[in-house]
């Protein structure tokens, strides 16, 4: 070594000299060197046989054995490096002979690892260990980490072809039977578990002794085998499966199958799928079920609690993705308007709500409330409809002051406000303004007309605005002799007050609190319609009245006379009326007088509800062809905005804009803008170009 | 029409060259004109009724027995189309001396003989389509009528149409009648039944597609034929 140190120093000269001198020189050092070498592996390695490594090892000790050998050949090593280190740096890179070390190794890898005594076994030995432990043995980590450490120090390539690949394939062949063993005998839950655990198992493994860089394709190998060939079985399992997990809430399962599904391809989608047919599946159950239909509150709870459902099951199991986020709301917005009533349902429920079902309900419950009904609400295609009813209903709150909170009220409309434009809201906000307004008028009519009224009965008066309210023209009928002078009075006052108005009374909407003595000397107070009213005042100066006479004096037109006279004469506790014959339904030959024998537990009677209701079909169909009048203009004017801006259009495009265009208010049918359009060009809106017939051109 | 742009047109060009010459035969010609014209005249009072100075119905009802050809028959619409008749029923002077002037005819025998080429001369494509829409024009008999009723439709129909295209025509004729979205037809419509009879494949509709501008009522129509076959 030191002998090394002088020649380098004056290098060329010396050199020469001494080959010249002393040919044997080399030949002297190298002795010394092997003597060297074998002395470092005697010293350390004593009785280093190989031929014992074969022979005598069971397999379980090959490895320790190995081991050993393993740790005092890098003892070795490092010594014979150090002894040749001047060689390996200068020698070495200069003639491009392979370092000492690296030698060491390949010599190791080549005369060891790849011995065919050993190789094979080696392999099978660390393979057989693996898989105790796969089946639950406990084995000796540290030796394992340290025989693949080995492998890695060999080089990527030794431990590639020698251990992982395979290692890889064993374990694919493992898995593969273990999964058609679990999915013959468990069901889908309980596989997943498995599954996780599995591959929990194979990550951990990967962390204690093999290559890092080989957890992904270990996991990969059990992705593929234990979920990506068995996916669609797992979920279409029949009373396990992923429809099964949805139906029992079963969040903890469905997130598994979420998180394992997620990492093989099309694993999502296929959760995603199944859900979203489910949902539309049930989803059009309950709204075509005729027996929900019948209760639109529970109809619309059970929307809501649908709702919840998957919002929870979306939120827990399936990490808030947004994908399936959008297949729940299409589900929905498919389904709900498979009900052509749902608009008039979901108004209905917020009609429930804001009557009765809030008193005592927080202001934060009301507004999460009102949340919900507008995400129902985004759903509807048919948002014009959902306008019509909530109108008619809400202005039956306001009438007949049964709404319960102002501010709930406000909010849903400030919330539609939002969603739909000012458009949309301007009438109900009207409707608002005329309640405030109209306070103010009786109030100015008493203060002006109140000494000579005090005798009289009480006029209630409410202003409302044409246009705004979902009045129908109902002709006024004949109002009592009593009524008719006050409401005179008032008629005078209010047009005195507002130059340029008219007044039409809208009898059909009114109520009255009405004081009646019955024969046996009872009183009670009568909460009637005004119809209602008019009918009953008729009795002050009759004893018995026939249908005829009764339609005569009042002139209420029939179907609201027969609907008034029912609810007098025919509802068991609140017949004020008898009837003669005693029929279920009024005939025009009845005849009515004073039921004598009337009693009630309460002294104040309701009469006839006003509350809102299902509609009937005949109703149904009138608001529904009111809403399809309402359509035509709208779609003109988008026809005509559309065309305005672009001048020429082809059929398609104009269909798909003018849909767009509308699809916050409603869904248009395409053939309804065909006709608009053919409407259009028949008043010289539009025409047709000569050459090409698909361009309509607008004519300015 | 042709031989009256021929006549015009080396005379414009001719003007200062040749003049006597050109002056002569145009005297000439005017003078074989105006005696050309006159007689047109003559048979337009001979039909015509004093109180309206028009041929009215009944003038055309004899015009017809003098032709021999029923009032209803196609060629009477035909040759209302050749004078550019405005009114139904009625042939002003002016109409009278436009068509009889471009059919070179000026007596009934010679109007009649012209019948059939003037038949021809309609059913040659561009003044097909012209007339086609022409014949819907004529049936608006009052101010701001923009639509003609079914019953009338179908009667035009048939009696245009009728001859090239009998089985669309018979059954657009049937359907028209059965169907109760519509009363009455609208020239858009009415166009859109002869582009439908010209480039619709028939009995297969194979090339008819309802997404592109066809009127609704033809929508319905071929609706109404597919289910009509199933």
């Amino acid at each position: 070594m030191s002998s090394g140190h002088k020649k380098r120093n004056f290098q060329i000269e010396a050199f020469k000299h001494k080959v010249v001198v002393d040919p044997k020189y080399a030949e002297k050092t190298w002795k010394i060197l092997e003597h060297a070498i074998h002395e470092i592996y005697n010293h350390n390695a004593s009785g280093l046989s190989f031929e014992e490594l074969y022979r005598v090892c069971p397999w379980r000790f090959i490895l320790e054995e190995l081991n050993t050998k393993w740790s005092d050949h890098n003892k070795a090593l490092q010594m014979i490096r150090d002894i040749l280190m001047y060689m390996d740096r200068t020698f070495i890179p200069s003639t491009r002979k392979t370092p000492v070390h690296e030698l060491g190794l390949n010599l190791w890898r080549d005369n060891v690892i790849h011995s065919d005594k050993i190789q094979t076994r080696l392999l099978n030995t660390v393979l057989e260990l693996i898989l105790r432990e796969r089946t639950g043995e406990v084995i000796n980590r540290g030796l394992m980490r340290n025989i693949i450490k080995m492998l890695m120090d060999l080089g990527p390539l030794v431990y590639q072809d020698d251990f992982e690949k395979p290692f890889l394939e064993v374990s694919a062949d493992f898995y593969r039977a273990e999964s058609q063993e679990f999915i013959e005998c468990s069901d889908c839950g309980d596989y997943l578990k498995k599954a996780e655990r599995r591959l929990n198992e194979e990550i951990e493994r990967v962390s204690h002794y093999l290559d890092a860089k080989s957890e992904a394709k270990i996991t990969n190998v059990v992705e593929k085998e234990m979920v990506a060939n068995h996916m669609l079985r797992l979920v279409h399992m029949e009373n396990s499966g992923l429809v099964k997990m949805l139906l029992d809430d079963k969040l903890e399962d469905l997130g598994r199958m979420y998180a394992l599904f997620k990492r093989v391809p099309i694993g999502l989608p296929t959760i995603r799928d199944v859900m979203t047919s489910h949902i539309r599946d049930t989803g059009k159950q309950l709204v075509t079920d005729p027996e929900k239909s019948k209760n639109p509150v529970e109809f619309v709870e059970s929307l809501l609690d649908k709702k919840d459902k998957y919002d929870k099951v979306i939120a827990s199991s399936f990490n808030n993705d947004k994908t399936f986020q959008n297949a729940l709301n299409s589900s929905f917005e498919y389904f709900i308007n498979l009900n052509p009533r749902s608009p008039e349902y979901i108004s209905l429920f917020v009609d429930d709500k804001l009557r009765k079902g809030l008193k005592g309900v927080k202001e934060e419950e009301i507004e999460t409330m009102l949340d919900k009904v507008m995400m129902l609400f985004r759903y509807l295609q048919e948002k014009d409809v959902f306008e019509k009813y909530y109108k008619q209903h809400l202005a039956k709150r306001l009438l007949s002051g049964k709404t319960v909170s102002d501010d709930a009220e406000r909010s849903l409309i400030v919330k539609l406000k939002t969603e739909c434009g000012y458009q949309f809201t301007s009438k109900l906000e009207g409707m608002f303004t005329d309640m405030k307004t109209s306070q103010d008028t009786m109030q100015g009519f008493y203060s002006a007309h109140g000494s000579d009224l005090a005798s009289g009965p009480t006029l209630v008066v409410q202003v409302l605005t044409t246009g705004s309210w979902p009045t129908q023209s109902s002709i006024t009928c004949n109002l009592p002799s009593e009524m008719l002078a006050l409401c005179d009075k008032f008629r005078s006052y209010y047009l005195g007050t507002h130059t340029g108005r008219r007044l039409s009374w809208q009898t059909n909407m009114g109520t009255a609190d009405l004081r009646a003595t019955f024969g046996n000397g009872q009183k009670y107070e009568l909460n009637v319609s005004t119809y209602q009213m008019c009918v009953l005042m008729l009795f002050n100066n009759a004893d018995c009245l026939s249908y005829r006479e009764i339609e005569q004096a009042t002139e209420i037109i029939s179907s609201d006379l027969k609907r008034c006279l029912q609810s007098l004469a025919c509802v068991k506790g609140k017949n004020v009326l008898r009837k003669e014959p005693m029929s279920k339904d009024i005939g025009e030959d009845d005849v009515f007088s004073v039921n004598d024998k009337f009693t009630s537990k309460l002294r104040k009677v309701k009469i006839g509800t006003v509350a809102a209701q299902k509609e009937t079909e005949p109703e149904k169909q009138e608001t529904r062809q009111r809403v399809e009048e309402d359509r035509k203009p709208q779609i003109e004017a988008a026809v005509v905005r559309i065309m305005k801006a672009r001048r020429v259009l082809d059929h398609n495009n104009i269909i798909a804009e003018v849909t767009k265009q509308l699809q916050s208010r409603f869904l248009a049918n395409p053939s309804e803008i065909k006709k608009r359009i053919e409407s259009l060009i028949e008043r010289d809106f539009l025409e047709r170009d000569n050459v090409d017939r698909r361009l309509y051109r607008y004519l300015a | 029409m042709p031989r009256a742009s021929s006549r015009k047109g080396p005379t414009n060009s001719t003007a200062s060259g040749n003049s006597s010459a050109v002056d002569l035969f145009r005297a000439a010609s005017g003078k074989a004109a105006s005696k050309e014209l006159e007689r047109i005249d003559q048979l337009f009072y001979s039909y015509s009724s004093n109180s309206c100075g028009m041929i009215d119905p009944e003038g055309i009802e004899s015009l017809c027995s003098d032709l021999e050809v029923d009032h209803t028959d196609v060629r009477i619409l035909m040759l209302a189309w050749k004078m550019q008749a405005e009114k139904q029923g009625y042939f002003t002077l002016d109409e009278w001396r436009s068509g009889l002037k471009g059919l070179r005819v000026d007596t009934t025998l010679k109007l009649k003989k012209a019948l059939p080429d003037l038949e021809k001369e309609v059913r040659r494509p561009p003044n097909f389509a012209n007339f086609y829409s022409f014949a819907f024009r004529y049936c608006l008999t009052e101010e701001k009528q923009k639509t003609v009723d079914i019953e009338s439709i179908c009667i035009l129909l048939d009696l245009i149409l009728g001859s090239v295209f009998r089985p669309q025509v018979d059954l657009l004729t049937q359907y028209l009648k059965i169907q109760s979205d519509y009363k009455v037809i609208n020239m858009d419509q009415w166009m859109g039944f002869y582009r439908f009879c010209n480039e619709i494949s028939f009995p297969d509709l194979s090339n008819y597609d309802p997404d592109l501008a066809w009127p609704l009522i033809l929508d319905n129509f071929v609706d109404w034929l597919r289910s009509d076959r199933a």
